[in-house]
């Protein structure tokens, strides 16, 4: 098996989506993986907020240098999409990464439903590994 | 003759301010008055889709699991798309419209039909709801028309890519997908090297074109890009996907068009159909209501011979570069994927 190289994590701003983040910073500095914070553009957010993810970006520097991660193994990628084909396609190029990681809910996910669910949908389409961190659970 | 099957959708699913709101159904019947058709107008009652009207293009998983979401009073499915404790119901309407005008346009023979419902459909998956969509509904009228021979032309000029027609056409060689759209965009889907699956190569056509491009673009894309591909098919129906957000004052997308390119699109599609009263539009996307009436009218005129037309065709946009580059790659996968299905039209 090929050592872990890149790690993909979904990133919608919501406090789970925060969580993934700092998992995978905590598994990307053990096997010296590159982290890609990856933001979905849906319909509503292009129309109502095209600077949301400026904010994001702002966000993932802040968990950057609490996690005390290299900056330069940090990228950003923004793509058009739901949260989940972003994350499905992230595992081609230019992203290409070999582990998917989200959050147990993030925004938009109804509680207790497998529908609408980001990380549900994952598991089952996604052709890499796929990690669903719970809330609470980020540094264990 | 038009032929309204509906409207339905104008008071249930209602996400409160979300944009694919109810009053979108007003402004729409707003510009088919705005025609004065009179007796030329038949307006015929939505059928609801049955399940296995709809198991053609959906799991049945996704169907009850959907249901169940309604039933227990909906919420968010994602960022974007909701549902209501009535949205089942209004959806299976929306998809049943479909369905009824298709009947009514075999019954007359003559005539063209617009499906006026919501919530709209191209977004919507084999398994998801995505992107305000529910069922999509102008796929389960194309596999209704498949199941019994029939070739579907799908023309889809919504400011998005139809992501889920094309995923659930992928490789149904009975079924060529066209869209247009603004390039990037939600759902980030819809490059021109997206051609169809191993089975039905050729049979998905793309053309991407930039923010700001306006209708002579649009039309250049269909020209210099579809036509061969439509030519090669010969369909005997022709479905559109009408979304009208690719309009200049639609706030959710940034091309530039008017009401008067989709009256000259909608002159150009329709050529594509086989004989008269084998065109159905199905609405989908547009969002600022004054654009929507104005645009609903001037296509509809444009089909019915009317002279109306509130604004003019545009040109001069970006985006004839793109069309250019659309057709090269297009070219360029298809020769890569080798020799294109055999001459046997109907393949089962």
């Amino acid at each position: 098996m090929s050592p872990l190289q890149k790690i993909a994590v979904g990133f919608d701003g919501s406090g789970d989506a925060e969580a993934a983040v700092r998992w995978a910073f905590e598994l990307a500095r053990q096997v010296g993986a590159d982290v890609v914070v990856v933001h979905a553009v849906g319909l509503l957010e292009y129309a109502a907020n095209r600077g949301a993810a400026v904010e994001l970006e702002q966000t993932v520097e802040r968990l950057t240098r609490e996690a005390g991660i290299d900056p330069a193994r940090v990228h950003w990628h923004v793509g058009d999409g739901d949260p989940c084909s972003v994350l499905i396609r992230a595992v081609f190029a230019p992203v290409a990464a070999d582990l998917l990681v989200v959050g147990s809910r993030g925004q938009g996910a109804h509680a207790g439903l497998l529908l609408g669910s980001t990380s549900h949908e994952l598991a089952e389409h996604a052709t890499v590994p796929v990690v669903i961190v719970p809330t609470g659970r980020e540094g264990q | 003759m038009l032929i309204v099957s509906g409207p339905t959708g104008g008071s249930e699913h209602d996400g409160g301010d979300h944009p694919e709101r109810p009053a979108r159904i007003a402004a729409v019947m707003a510009g088919v008055d705005d025609l004065h058709l009179g007796t030329d107008v038949q307006i015929v009652a939505p059928y609801v889709a049955n399940p296995a009207q709809m198991a053609r293009v959906h799991d049945t998983a996704y169907l009850d699991e959907l249901a169940a979401f309604c039933q227990a009073g909906g919420g968010q499915l994602d960022p974007d798309t909701y549902a209501s404790a009535d949205s089942w119901s209004a959806a299976r309407r929306a998809a049943g419209a479909g369905l009824a005008a298709v009947d009514a346009l075999r019954q007359r023979d003559d005539g063209v039909a617009f499906v006026v419902a919501r919530p709209p459909g191209h977004h919507a998956l084999r398994d998801r709801a995505m992107g305000f969509c529910l069922l999509n509904n102008i796929a389960i009228s194309a596999a209704a028309l498949t199941a019994n021979d029939e070739r579907v032309l799908i023309v889809d000029w919504d400011v998005h890519h139809g992501n889920g027609t094309q995923a659930i056409f992928w490789d149904d060689p009975n079924v060529l997908y066209v869209s247009t759209h603004q390039w990037p965009l939600f759902p980030g889907s819809g490059t021109s090297q997206e051609i169809g699956g191993p089975r039905a190569l050729g049979r998905t056509v793309n053309v991407p074109i930039p923010a700001g491009a306006t209708g002579d673009v649009v039309r250049r894309a269909i020209d210099e890009v579809a036509l061969p591909a439509i030519d090669d098919f010969d369909p005997t129906w022709v479905l559109i996907s009408a979304g009208f957000d690719a309009h200049r004052a639609d706030p959710l997308a940034d091309l530039a068009l008017s009401s008067g390119d989709f009256a000259e699109l909608a002159r150009m599609v329709a050529g594509f159909a086989s004989r008269p009263g084998r065109l159905v539009l199905f609405l989908e996307g547009g969002y600022d209501l004054g654009a929507l009436r104005m645009s609903v009218a001037a296509t509809l005129g444009a089909l019915l011979g009317d002279t109306y037309q509130p604004e003019d065709p545009t040109c001069g946009g970006p985006g004839a570069e793109m069309v250019d580059q659309a057709r090269a790659e297009r070219d360029g996968a298809l020769q890569r994927a080798g020799p294109l299905a055999p001459s046997e039209r109907r393949i089962r």
